[in-house]
């Protein structure tokens, strides 16, 4: 096939794709998609499908997600900004009726193919939940409760007689942890109370300093905050902000503002599981160039 | 909205209404209390007051009870009362009410105007169609008042007359029991006053839907009152029998506690310390039937926990949910209500040869932990599938494998539940007696108990570890108190059958409470760890 025909053909599929939907009032350009940042790039994910059962949930979404760098996601509810979210730490895994087709690759290793270690790659792309999820454990067993399992720490009477305690380690690891997630002032003193009597935002900062404590490169966030008070959710936007220092973070948000807020870049999903447009924050709201996402953004659909 | 109506926010404060429905309550309970008392005889019911016998005051109760009824339903159908009824009482009253009557109708009937079919037939139906129309058809403060004032009336009035007295038999016909008035005439006192408390619960309300509510909370309590009241009932006629056979010979800082050499005095307990059998007893004891019956439940349990928690976690965490687990689901019911008889019978044709060879504490261990173990599996399954999803989301975003899941969230999450089914299920077995009587018991007055710790000895040889004591029969409590009861001629002066019989009950039952506290206290324990408290 040549050059031309490829084009000729991917245009058609969109014209196809135009017509059949009936809801899209104008076709996807790849142009939109074409994101040019500086720096490196830590996830590339490539033609990406996501189907539960019949229905497809993400259609052949690709994009590079700089590192060092806040990416938010936005879109209407059931768009597939969470899905996307899942399929980057292979959490889709779980869902048994789901099937997920293309790729994604982290620092250019492919994570969807046999062989993948699913504990490392875990670890190495941590996920704080929409909801906070603490278990119904002490604060301090619920941050080392990854690096006790990965066998990072070793504690208890076992260890103890193998001269192989860690619980300086462990200490250490739960106050640095905590004071990354801005939580370490007030649990200081009641680090081994239940994790379940914290308030809903102590809680989700717990989440993320638990997820921090597994050393992840990257952090996937499916809306961290939509359960929090405005207060609580500042500061978790402030700890988004101060993360994305050393960590690459990929939020899903419905909030608009938050995504302006917070992000360096922005990738807009809209209905039918499609990405849209994928470009600079303030590009994204200032000057978008699909009508739809201006739209969006403008509050005048979903 | 023509047809909403409204009433004052705020009833009045103490109205002559609610006053008159605080005493038909007051009544329909003091007349409840006393039927009890009757029936437990703790009042006798020849006794008198102020020239009337005890029957007769409680006939007058009644009466009284179904005079303010009236009282109350007729003033507020005429507007005088805040009240807030519906245009009726509802089907079910009306159902409820024409059976009631009916049944009164039919007594009617039979007991003044003798005769058969031909006649208590026929009164039942017209009865029955009395209530229900009396109930249903007017407004709700009639129809929920006067049929009930007309049986307790009735009832009352015979009572109170003497027409039923503490001399008056029932000879039913179908039959060959006789209830002599001193019991029956408490019995219909009690079904008497809980209509009574209904209905006087409702116009406590006004009627309406808050005295729906009042009415039904009033019977649901009553309802739970009586419950605990069998189970204390049921636990004190045990203590009352078996306390002073238990009892027999203690004493305090009689005995002599053995601590590093030191001799303390302590309580000297004879029934509990000491065998039952053998020549130099003087009293005799249930302590080898105790140790049997403890051995039996701690075996069932550590054979019946592990099994069963393992199969909840693969039927719900491994398999695939689907026609296979479904079918272990039925199989496990099944095997739950399964007669322990059945379970008693396998034990003997299929365990007893391969094992022992002859009745023995293992294969006993083994029947109840096999019926120990579908309940561990039913309430395990059921304490896993409440485990939320989140906590292993949150442990399969953290790299950790399922199986550390499983060990180190799920189950200590679900721990509570399966204590909760152990408790239930070492309840079942720690009373059971019919496997027992197969594959268990052997002599009934043991004169040693079972030394199971001390009797492991190694060998050279497969199976290179026996246990003579697992392998030979032994003494449980429920099964001492069958041998008791039925066919024991029991061996010493001291105690008949009976006494003997009645304190070995005791005994087990304060084993089984003892049983049961340790695992309350446990799943406190796993709460409190789980739970923020």
């Amino acid at each position: 096939m040549s050059n031309a025909e490829l084009d000729q053909s991917e245009t058609t599929e969109s014209t196809s794709q135009l017509t059949t939907s009936g809801e899209s009032e104008e076709a996807i350009d790849d142009e939109w998609l074409d994101y040019d940042f500086q720096g490196r790039s830590k996830l590339a994910v490539d033609d990406l499908d996501v189907y539960y059962g019949d229905d497809h949930a993400l259609k052949s979404v690709s994009m590079d997600i700089p590192s060092e760098s806040v990416t938010a996601l936005i879109g209407p509810s059931g768009c597939g900004k969470s899905t996307f979210l899942r399929c980057l730490n292979r959490m889709n895994d779980r869902v048994k009726t789901a099937r997920i087709d293309g790729s994604v690759a982290l620092d250019g290793a492919e994570i969807y193919q046999d062989g993948t270690n699913l504990v490392e790659l875990r670890k190495r792309v941590g996920m704080v939940f929409q909801a906070p999820n603490p278990f119904p454990k002490s604060i301090r067993d619920n941050i080392s409760y990854g690096p006790r399992k990965h066998g990072d720490i070793n504690k208890g009477l076992l260890a103890r007689l193998l001269g192989r305690d860690d619980t300086d380690q462990e200490d250490e690891l739960v106050e640095r942890t905590l004071k990354q997630a801005a939580l370490w002032d007030e649990v200081r003193d009641r680090l081994d109370d239940n994790a379940l009597g914290l308030s809903g935002g102590q809680q989700q900062r717990l989440c993320i300093a638990r997820a921090l404590a597994t050393d992840p490169e990257v952090l996937l966030m499916d809306e961290p905050a939509s359960a929090l008070d405005p207060i609580a959710t500042s500061k978790i936007e402030d700890l988004i902000e101060e993360l994305a220092k050393d960590y690459t973070v990929v939020v899903v948000t419905h909030n608009m503002q938050q995504a302006a807020r917070i992000s360096d870049q922005t990738a807009v999903f809209l209905t039918g599981g499609e990405l849209v447009e994928y470009d600079d924050t303030d590009k994204i709201f200032e000057n978008p160039e699909s009508q739809r996402v201006e739209d969006y953004i403008t509050g005048k659909f979903g | 909205m023509s047809n909403v109506r409204k009433t004052a926010l705020h009833s009045g404060e103490s109205t002559t209404s609610e006053l008159a429905a605080y005493g038909v309550l007051g009544v329909s309970f003091a007349a409840f209390v006393a039927s009890w008392a009757l029936i437990f005889q703790w009042i006798d019911e020849t006794a008198t007051f102020g020239g009337l016998s005890v029957l007769q005051l409680l006939g007058l109760c009644l009466l009284v009870a179904a005079g303010g009824l009236v009282a109350i339903g007729v003033v507020s159908r005429l507007g005088a009362l805040d009240t807030t009824p519906s245009n009726t009482a509802g089907v079910t009253v009306g159902v409820v009410f024409g059976l009631l009557w009916s049944v009164l109708g039919a007594l009617l009937a039979t007991t003044f105007l003798g005769g058969g079919t031909v006649l208590w037939i026929p009164a039942a139906l017209v009865f029955g169609a009395a209530g229900t129309v009396a109930s249903v058809l007017p407004r709700e403060d009639i129809g929920s008042t006067v049929p009930v004032a007309v049986i307790l009336a009735l009832l009352g009035g015979a009572i109170a007359l003497g027409r039923i007295n503490a001399g008056w038999t029932w000879e039913p016909a179908w039959s060959s029991a006789v209830f002599p008035g001193s019991e029956l005439v408490p019995v219909v006192v009690i079904f008497g006053s809980l209509l009574g408390a209904w209905s006087g619960a409702k116009a406590r309300e006004g009627f309406g839907a808050q005295g729906r509510e009042a009415g039904a909370f009033a019977l649901i309590g009553t309802v739970v009152f009586g419950m605990l009241a069998v189970l204390l009932l049921l636990i004190g006629f045990i203590v009352v029998n078996g306390l002073e056979t238990v009892l027999t010979g203690a004493a305090l800082f009689d005995g002599t506690l053995s601590l590093f050499g030191v001799s303390l005095p302590w309580v000297s307990f004879p029934f509990l310390t000491n065998v039952t059998g053998g020549l130099f007893v003087e009293i005799p004891g249930v302590l080898p039937a105790t140790i049997g019956t403890l051995w039996l439940v701690f075996g069932a349990v550590l054979f019946a926990v592990p099994l069963g928690v393992g199969a909840a976690v693969f039927l719900t965490e491994y398999a695939e949910r689907g026609r296979f687990t479904q079918v272990v689901e039925v199989a496990t019911n099944g095997l739950w209500s399964t007669p322990s008889i059945v379970f008693g019978l396998f034990g003997l044709a299929f365990l007893v040869p391969r094992i022992s060879g002859g009745n023995s504490v293992l294969v006993g261990q083994l029947v109840l932990g096999f019926m120990l173990l579908p309940l561990v599996l039913i309430t395990s399954r059921e304490a896993i599938l409440a485990v939320p999803d989140e906590y292993r989301d949150a442990s399969a975003a953290l790299g950790v494998t399922k199986w550390q899941t499983i060990r180190s969230v799920v189950v200590p999450a679900a721990m509570p539940g399966t204590i909760t089914g152990v408790i239930l299920g070492v309840g079942r077995i720690a009373g059971e007696t019919a496997p027992l009587l197969l594959v268990f018991g052997g002599a009934p007055y043991p004169s040693n108990t079972p030394n199971i710790l001390t009797s492991f000895q190694l060998t050279p040889n497969p199976p290179f570890v026996t246990n003579e004591a697992l392998l030979s029969p032994a003494s449980a409590l429920p099964y001492q108190l069958y041998s008791t009861i039925t066919a024991g001629v029991f061996p010493k002066d001291i105690f008949t059958n009976q006494q003997f019989g009645w304190g070995t009950a005791l005994v087990l039952l304060l084993v089984v409470i003892g049983l049961y506290a340790i695992g309350v206290g446990s799943r406190l324990y796993f709460r409190r760890k789980l739970h923020h408290e």
